[in-house]
């Protein structure tokens, strides 16, 4: 079955993002696994697009191609005023405010 | 499975037929026309504009927000539900109140941000447009019924949020606001993106209608439905800060511009209700077996936990912020019992708008008195509010007035809202309802220890600096205060106010039960 | 005063004028009046509030004047929709249960504010206790479930503020426990009466409306076990605020540490809140699970008499002596309302009316000592009656009042809660009685030690009572007497009501009034054995 082996791949992306999202704690590493993650769901959008017969699968990932974009701008962005102001980007040492 | 030969299908379909622009509905779209405008105009003014003249930048933002009232009361005034893009967008009574509620919460942030972003050393400009884009993308999240609009929505309202909670940039508190929101939403939307992605998967279709049917069908039975309803209401427990979805909010709270913190809390959070309620009501509805244990335990969870982590905050902004999580838990409610009967499913939008409606009001109320307050204190620290009343007795006896209205203590309008989450949630009957109503009675208590314990603070504890200079507030404050008391204090007197709103709402519900 | 002249003619065509929406209303522009007034001027807002306070009691009286006796229903009902969606309506009404309650709130305010005027801050002082009288009477009036709620809860928040802020050294603590009982059981509350309301409008498949008489009088609508469980919701809210035994113990520290006003307000009109709720929300909304309960409530009654008393006391300060012997007093209440005879319903209505009267009153004498001496405490005051005997005097009515001797208030509506409770539950009456007994130990001694004696130097020059104090206490002693001596006018108007109310129960469950109750000749040969134990 082509599309399972689609969903596999995209289930195995999904749960490494997560898992580099959770256990990362390097600013653009997070960064990076996030991209991981909506490039799962870009994967399963354009497979259940072919599967299904309709454009709207794809249309789907071409916008999140470009929001995602715009995300990893603004988030590169903080993170370089992190930088900037600690010379760091661990973000476990992101952690000023408690309670 | 035939997977290429369909696909080439497609293309040659796509290849056939040549484009023509759809014919637009020009008086639906005219809001987020507006919204548009405001904020090309805001930006071009911006640029051409002397340092000392960037106050027109909050005017003409603010001007531009109850512009776009305009068309929302002239097609409340029509009254036609209209449906554009193949129903992707949809202008009906409940888009409606929400967007009026969205453009009003945003009109209320810019009062509260001139005097901030006017005095402290931050880029005006820049902020304005953030705020009115941010505005747009709630806008489109109210018309919003297709998984797509939705998820560009949500990034439009998001985007700009995470830039302004970290507007501070220069303050290690304020990067981390910023980090900490935009890591979360991120993270959020991609799970939620994930989850959308098995739901068009298995419907084939990214109309919220559309999906509906499906769910309702045999799609609805398979575990791919549960997982991905699962996975996009998740996405949106972090938009409303669910239990356990919570962590970010205090700490972007305590760390954003305070305005900032005020427009989070209300429109943003009540953004990520409006799109829980368009896909539970028109799209899960069928799945109530997969939606509604999960609202009940969120609901239960998130006003639990908010409200007692709430009781050990000595910082007056982190104090709203675990009441505004535990707040969020009182609006999740009614929509575990939402799948009972199209009579409680009435009920429960009602109530969730209601509540929006009037939480709005309230809190932002609260934080332009904070706000006020700050001006003077300089401290967010709840010792600082000691002998509020010696100094400032009007603001004293208007917090009282937020914080009692928070609590529910009638004849301020927070009871009404409160009122209609336990009708609709007592209204479902059985065990597991009643079992809710008393966790959001006992909640209801808890919260009234932190409210009454401020009002406390400010009528009887001296003053801690012994500072009794009165508090000089703005002129746009006290506009924005003017506007949040006179509707927290009449949708008290008369929740027919609101109460009429909860009813035009019920509109998505009377949609999602026609198919 | 125009207000007064105002209610004389609204006594006159009660159809016409809203007499009851004015005495809610009225006290709440008092209020609203007062805080407008210059922060600077503490007396003229010491003389608006007055003004309003009396012109609110002439209304009451108004009301009273106006009463038809001899009617069980409602009377002089108004109603106008307030929320057309939920049919909430703002729906008043007075019967023979409510009216003197009314009253006695009307009275008891303006005599509280005279006879214990702050030390600060007199503005938001009277502009709560306004807020709180107009509260504490639209609960009395309401005859529509949400409206009573309403009203129920915003008599919270002028009395937290009111302990909180001019009450004594350990006022947060206990303005807060307060709060947080009361606003516990109303969350309680809240959930059963919208409960009810729904459910009554399945069970009847009209639409929902939240009508007390409309709900009390469809009593099939609602199983009777759900009906058990609705009515423990809201008998949770009440006994916090009667309060009765195992949740009393906010009553202490709130009465101890509230300010004299405070606490006469307290125990004269905010703990009858609870015990009104009880006849109103208990036996006519569900007089099945009333009926159901009322073994274990009468328990708890007659636990709260005896503890009351054995811990009133041990107390060494005279007004959490006080305090403690309002929880004897509710017990008695709470013994009668559920002994659901005509007899013990009558008197635990007046008692009401004569709790609130002497301990209202014994309150302002203990306000008048500490403002004296500036202590409490039993063991510094000695031989007052040397140095002040008028005060003495009229500390001895009251207290003789208050243990019920014969001849004073306290005895009629004692006497009628231990006949009623006789019938129905012997053994409960007679452990009752023995409260009597403790009630007249404990107050007595207390009186020995304080007032008998020679004063010692630091009492030496206590003061007699001034004037303005006298005029206070003046009408409190002449209705403990008039009421002891003469209870009848009052129990005319009371008894139709509640016959109509016993009889509501008795349709509705299994119970049915001993018929000795209901037959005056047989009544009084019960009576012997009671006097017995007494």
């Amino acid at each position: 079955m082509l599309l399972n082996q689609f969903l596999i791949l995209s289930a195995v992306l999904f749960a490494i993002g997560v898992y580099g999202v959770i256990a990362r704690r390097n600013g653009v590493a997070v960064l990076m696994s996030i991209e991981l993650i909506l490039n799962a769901v870009n994967i399963n959008l354009v497979a259940f697009s072919a599967m299904t017969g309709t454009l709207a699968g794809q249309v789907f990932a071409l916008f999140v191609i470009a929001i995602a974009a715009a995300e990893v701008g603004v988030g590169l962005a903080i993170v370089l005023v992190i930088y900037r102001n600690r010379r760091s980007i661990d973000l476990d040492e992101v952690d000023l405010m408690r309670g | 499975m035939s997977f290429p030969a369909t696909a080439s299908a497609v293309l040659a379909v796509g290849d056939a037929v040549p484009f023509r622009s759809p014919a637009l509905d020009w008086h639906a779209l005219a809001p987020e026309a507006v919204l548009v405008a405001t904020a090309v105009v805001v930006l071009l003014v911006d640029l051409f504009t002397a340092e000392r003249n960037k106050w027109l930048a909050s005017t003409l933002s603010g001007l531009g927000l109850l512009g776009a009232l305009v068309p929302v009361i002239t097609l409340a005034v029509d009254g036609n539900t209209r449906s554009l893009f193949g129903g992707a967008y949809v202008v009906d009574d409940f888009a409606l109140v929400m967007k009026a509620l969205f453009l009003v919460a945003g009109y209320v942030t810019i009062l509260l941000s001139t005097d901030y972003i006017g005095e402290g050393d931050y880029w005006e400009g820049e902020y304005y447009l953030l705020v009115v884009s941010s505005v747009l993308g709630m806008t489109l999240m109210a018309s919003a019924r297709d998984l797509i609009t939705i998820f560009v929505a949500l990034e439009l309202l998001s985007i700009p949020a995470y830039l302004l909670a970290g507007w501070r940039k220069r303050e290690l508190t304020g990067n981390e606001a910023g980090m900490k929101y935009y890591l979360m939403g991120v993270f959020a939307s991609a799970v939620m993106l994930y989850g959308m992605s098995l739901v068009y998967g298995g419907t084939g279709t990214t109309v919220l209608a559309g999906i509906g049917r499906q769910v309702a069908g045999s799609f609805g039975a398979t575990p791919v439905a549960a997982l991905g309803i699962v996975f996009v209401l998740v996405g949106f427990g972090f938009k409303v800060s669910a239990v356990p979805f919570h962590n970010w909010a205090p700490d972007t709270y305590e760390g954003a511009p305070t305005p900032i913190t005020a427009f989070l809390s209300v429109a943003s959070k009540a953004a990520g209700f409006v799109a829980i309620l368009q896909l539970i009501f028109v799209a899960f509805y069928g799945r109530d077996e997969v939606y509604g244990p999960m609202m009940w335990v969120l609901a239960a969870l998130t006003m639990t936990v908010g409200n007692l982590i709430a009781l050990r905050q000595t910082n007056v902004v982190r104090l709203f912020a675990y009441s505004s999580v535990a707040q969020a838990g009182f609006i999740l409610a009614p929509l575990a019992v939402a799948g009972d009967s199209p009579a409680v499913a009435d009920d429960a939008i009602r109530a969730v708008v209601s509540y929006l409606l009037i939480y709005t009001a309230m809190n932002l109320g609260a934080f332009a008195v904070i706000l006020a307050v700050s001006r003077k204190t300089r401290s967010g620290e709840l010792d600082s509010w000691g002998g509020l009343f010696e100094y400032a007795p009007g603001l004293t006896v208007l917090m009282t007035a937020f914080l009692f209205a928070l609590a529910g203590i009638p004849p301020l309008g927070g009871w009404f809202a409160k009122f209609q989450v336990f009708k609709a949630v007592l209204g479902a009957g059985g065990a597991s309802a009643y079992i809710l109503a008393v966790v959001v009675a006992v909640n209801s208590v808890i919260a009234l220890y932190y409210y009454a314990n401020l009002a406390r603070l400010m009528w009887f504890q001296s003053v801690p600096d012994g500072d009794r200079s009165p508090v000089r507030v703005p002129a746009a404050i006290n506009l924005a205060l003017a506007l949040c008391v006179a509707f927290t204090v009449a949708t008290g007197f008369f929740p027919g106010l609101v109460g009429h709103f909860g009813d035009a709402a019920t509109d998505l519900v009377a949609v999602a039960l026609r198919r | 005063m125009t207000a007064a002249a105002l209610a004389s003619e609204g006594g006159a065509s009660a159809g016409g004028f809203p007499l009851l929406t004015s005495c809610v209303v009225l006290p709440a522009v008092g209020a609203l009046a007062t805080a407008l007034v210059s922060r600077r001027r503490p007396e003229s807002s010491r003389l608006v509030a007055t003004i309003f306070a009396v012109a609110t009691a002439a209304l009451t009286v108004a009301v009273l004047v106006a009463f038809e006796s001899g009617e069980a229903g409602f009377q002089m009902v108004e109603r106008a929709t307030w929320i057309r969606d939920l049919d909430v309506s703002w729906h008043l009404g007075v019967d023979g249960i409510s009216v003197f309650l009314v009253v006695l709130t009307g009275v008891l305010f303006p005599l509280a504010m005279l006879g214990a005027p702050p030390h600060h801050d007199d503005k938001p002082f009277h502009a709560w206790l306004l807020l709180l009288e107009a509260g504490c009477i639209g609960v009395f009036l309401a005859l529509d479930l949400f409206l009573f709620f309403v009203m129920f809860e915003i008599v919270l928040v002028p009395m937290y503020f009111l302990i909180s802020g001019w009450g004594y050294a350990n006022r947060r603590y206990a303005a807060m426990k307060f709060f947080l009982y009361t606003a516990f059981g109303s969350a309680f509350m809240l959930v059963g009466l919208v409960a009810t309301a729904v459910l009554h409008a399945r069970g009847t498949g009209g639409d929902l409306t939240f009508d007390l008489v409309t709900i009390a009088s469809d009593q099939g609508a609602i199983a009777p076990v759900t009906a058990r469980w609705l009515f423990l919701a809201f008998a949770i809210a009440f006994a916090i605020k009667v309060p009765l035994f195992p949740v009393h113990t906010w009553l202490p520290d709130a009465h101890t540490e509230a300010p004299t006003a405070g606490s006469v307000i307290l125990a004269g009109v905010m703990l009858k809140l609870g015990t009104y709720g009880f006849l109103r929300f208990g036996l006519y909304l569900f007089p099945e699970a009333s009926a159901y309960f009322a073994p274990l409530l009468v328990t708890l009654g007659v636990i709260g008499i005896l503890y009351g008393a054995v811990v009133a006391t041990m107390q060494k300060d005279l007004k959490r002596l006080v305090a403690y012997s309002s929880v004897a007093h509710l017990g008695f209440i709470a013994l009668g309302t559920f002994s659901l005879t005509t007899q013990g319903l009558q008197g635990s209505v007046l008692q009401m009316v004569n709790h609130g009267i002497s301990t209202g009153a014994l309150f302002l004498l203990v306000g008048m000592i500490y403002e004296r001496r500036h202590t409490r405490q039993i063991a510094e005051l000695r031989g007052l009656q040397k140095a002040a005997p008028v005060m003495a005097g009229v500390f001895t009515v009251v207290m003789l009042s208050s243990i019920g001797l014969p001849g004073l208030n306290g005895f009629v509506g004692e006497f009628l809660i231990l006949l009623g409770s006789f019938l129905t539950r012997r053994w409960w009456a007679v452990v009752g009685a023995i409260g009597v007994i403790l009630a007249s130990l404990y107050l007595l001694w207390a009186y020995q030690r304080v007032f008998h004696g020679e004063p010692d130097e630091a009492n030496a020059g206590f003061a007699e009572m001034r004037v303005r104090e006298g005029l206070v206490m003046a009408p409190l002693v002449a209705l403990i007497v008039f009421l002891g001596v003469y209870p009848k006018p009052v129990l005319d108007r009371i008894q139709p009501s509640v016959e109509a109310l016993v009889a509501h129960v008795e349709d509705h469950s299994d119970y049915t009034e001993p018929p000795v109750a209901t037959e005056g000749q047989r009544a009084r040969s019960a009576a012997p054995a009671e006097e017995g134990g007494d």
